[in-house]
């Protein structure tokens, strides 16, 4: 916890390094992939709220994503223009969609919840798929328009350049994490830690658990339901796959590959998983192997994830520098 | 229409043994070594490519089931010795993740073997053509994949309620660490029922190829349903996920006869409605 001058000197200085090497990531790599790996980081930090600080292991949480990308990607296909109501629409369709399922499967625990939310998330798959004529069924929804944003002073803003496009989301990413962290920090973030460690203890200490883990589930939908409307507009498509519970194991894997004791962790995950996809689909046009003998490798090397490896790379170097000594 | 419905009623309950097989391999895993076996699907289409490859090489289709069900019981003992043992201390989370990429890995290990075109076959000649009952006309491979389904699962009942091994099977889904401590070695268990869930997931393959061919995104969606059937069953039970396949494949069946388009998502309709009324399943104890 920040108290004081000095950590939240600390966190000035963490802010602004964000806020650095979001500025330059497209500086390094192609700028519609520094975009996915930011959309997939709203996704992921969304899913960590559930699996690292709340304890809740969603499965499901393609549905939220799609469910957004959707909403979004037919308003927009429908030929409105507003932006800010496209994401508002988005957040609300995951949003209700999380309130729903989570109602109906937010009190069973462990690994029956983890089914739950994942057969949920195979029901929303098959709806969007028989719905044809709405969704575009097996082909997915196509002829999304990126919308525009209306400002009183400064006239239209576009994104059809595919920069303006990733600063749209770089601001869109840097609001949802430092909402994300702010969240964790507070108390209701420390009641949803008390409860994934004990969540008998914590209820008996008069907080109504399932009200707010709930609360949770639901922030987490309207979170990823925009960054599925980020990724419709990206693509100008929202493909059915990205409703499919593959993306929920893949959202889960970025989270665990980053490291779940704090937001960098699943961002960090996030851009490993969308640079090491488009790597091995170069190579190899039988690339998912390869990502699924790394998901092997990195779950039994690091079960930490990557931040944990960070921390054990500099606890061995200072044990070498005390050595030295 | 009566004779539509039943032979889609016929059809159903074929389709749901395959589903109890498929949800009863899964439950003796979730029930033994405690995870959901994201594998599981990955296994299924093993079986019906080794016993695709097994019947194209000569061989009769028992044996081609046979081979199916040694096959993906030999890939799971693999798969627990090379891979979910160094995991197991982690928690479930990362358990499953790792049985994720390891389907990821079966599957495209699939493609390279076997092609990227979807394989078909015919059940052999004794058991084409179909059954006259009156009232309707049953298939007759579709009279055998019941029975045989049947046979398997009666035959693992018995191995699990009237052996000793089934006993400690039992003991150890129970109490592992009492049985541990009474010297029976639960490792082994663990991996005695991790290669029989697994044979029975390749088994199910087997007996679905000639009714639904083979490919290699085969199992992602009978995995799902094998989900929905575990849960509709209950967790804690071992043979609900048995009356809960057979219930899901009629109601699925029955479904595309009305509405073809939802018969997939009625399903999942099916399992809200009974845990809304049921939350711990249908025979599962809370």
């Amino acid at each position: 916890m920040p108290k004081g001058g000095a950590l939240a000197a600390a966190d000035i200085v963490r802010a602004a390094a964000m806020v650095a090497a979001v500025a330059a990531l497209p500086l390094v790599i192609p700028v519609n992939i520094a975009t996915e790996v930011l959309i997939y980081g709203i996704f992921a930090m969304a899913t960590n709220l559930l699996v690292g600080t709340a304890g809740l292991y969603s499965f499901g949480q393609a549905a939220f994503f799609g469910a957004g990308g959707y909403v979004a990607g037919y308003f927009l296909a429908q030929g409105f223009v507003s932006l800010p109501l496209a994401l508002l629409l988005a957040g609300a369709g995951g949003g209700v969609l999380a309130a729903l399922i989570g109602a109906l499967s937010i009190r069973r625990t462990g690994i029956y919840f983890m089914m739950l939310t994942f057969a949920f998330n195979q029901l929303v798959f098959y709806v969007i798929y028989s719905w044809q004529s709405v969704t575009g069924g097996e082909d997915g929804l196509a002829g999304i328009r990126r919308g525009t944003i209306e400002l009183p002073f400064l006239g239209t803003l576009k994104f059809d350049d595919n920069r303006a496009f990733y600063a749209l989301a770089a601001v869109l990413f840097l609001v949802s994490m430092a909402i994300l962290i702010r969240m964790t920090r507070s108390p209701f973030g420390l009641v949803l830690d008390a409860a994934r460690q004990n969540a008998r203890r914590t209820t008996s200490l008069g907080y109504s658990v399932h009200a707010l883990q709930l609360a949770a589930f639901v922030i987490a939908g309207v979170i990823s339901g925009i960054a599925g409307a980020l990724f419709g507009m990206l693509y100008r498509i929202m493909p059915i796959d990205a409703v499919h519970w593959t993306g929920s194991a893949y959202v889960v894997f970025m989270v665990l590959i980053g490291g779940q004791r704090s937001m960098l962790g699943p961002v960090l995950g996030a851009a490993i998983f969308i640079w090491l996809q488009g790597l091995f689909s170069l190579v190899w046009t039988r690339w998912p192997l390869l990502l699924g003998l790394f998901v092997i490798v990195v779950m039994i090397y690091l079960p930490g994830g990557l931040l944990d490896l960070f921390a054990r790379v500099s606890a061995w170097r200072s044990r070498l520098r005390e050595q030295r000594r | 229409m009566l004779w539509l419905i039943s032979a889609q009623l016929v059809n159903g309950i074929a389709i749901g043994m395959i589903y109890a097989l498929m949800a009863f391999g899964l439950s003796i895993i979730k029930g033994l070594l405690n995870i959901p076996n994201f594998a599981h699907g990955a296994l299924y289409a093993l079986g019906a490519y080794l016993c695709y490859s097994a019947v194209s090489a000569g061989l009769p289709f028992p044996a081609g089931l046979f081979v199916a069900f040694a096959g993906a019981a030999l890939a799971g003992l693999v798969l627990d010795r090379l891979v979910v043992r160094f995991v197991r201390a982690g928690g479930y989370l990362p358990q499953l993740i790792t049985l994720f990429g390891a389907a990821l890995v079966i599957e495209q290990l699939l493609l390279i073997g076997w092609g990227t075109i979807g394989l078909s076959y015919s059940p052999p000649e004794l058991l084409r053509g179909s059954i006259d009952l009156g009232f309707t006309l049953v298939p007759r491979y579709i009279a055998f994949a019941s029975l045989c389904s049947a046979l398997v699962i009666s035959g693992v009942w018995l191995l699990i309620e009237r052996t000793r091994f089934g006993a400690w099977v039992r003991a150890g889904i129970e109490r592992p660490e009492m049985t541990q401590s009474l010297g029976i070695n639960v490792d082994l268990l663990l991996i005695a029922g991790m290669m029989l869930g697994a044979g029975l997931a390749g088994l199910a393959g087997g007996l679905a190829l000639p009714l639904m061919g083979a490919t290699s995104t085969m199992g992602g969606d009978m995995m799902a349903i094998a989900f929905v059937v575990l849960v509709i069953g209950g967790l804690g039970s071992l043979y609900g996920a048995i009356a809960a396949g057979l219930m899901v494949g009629v109601v699925q069946s029955l479904m595309t006869v009305a509405a073809p388009a939802a018969s997939t998502a009625i399903i999942y309709l099916v399992m809200i409605v009974i845990l809304l009324v049921r939350p711990q399943g249908l025979f599962g104890e809370r």
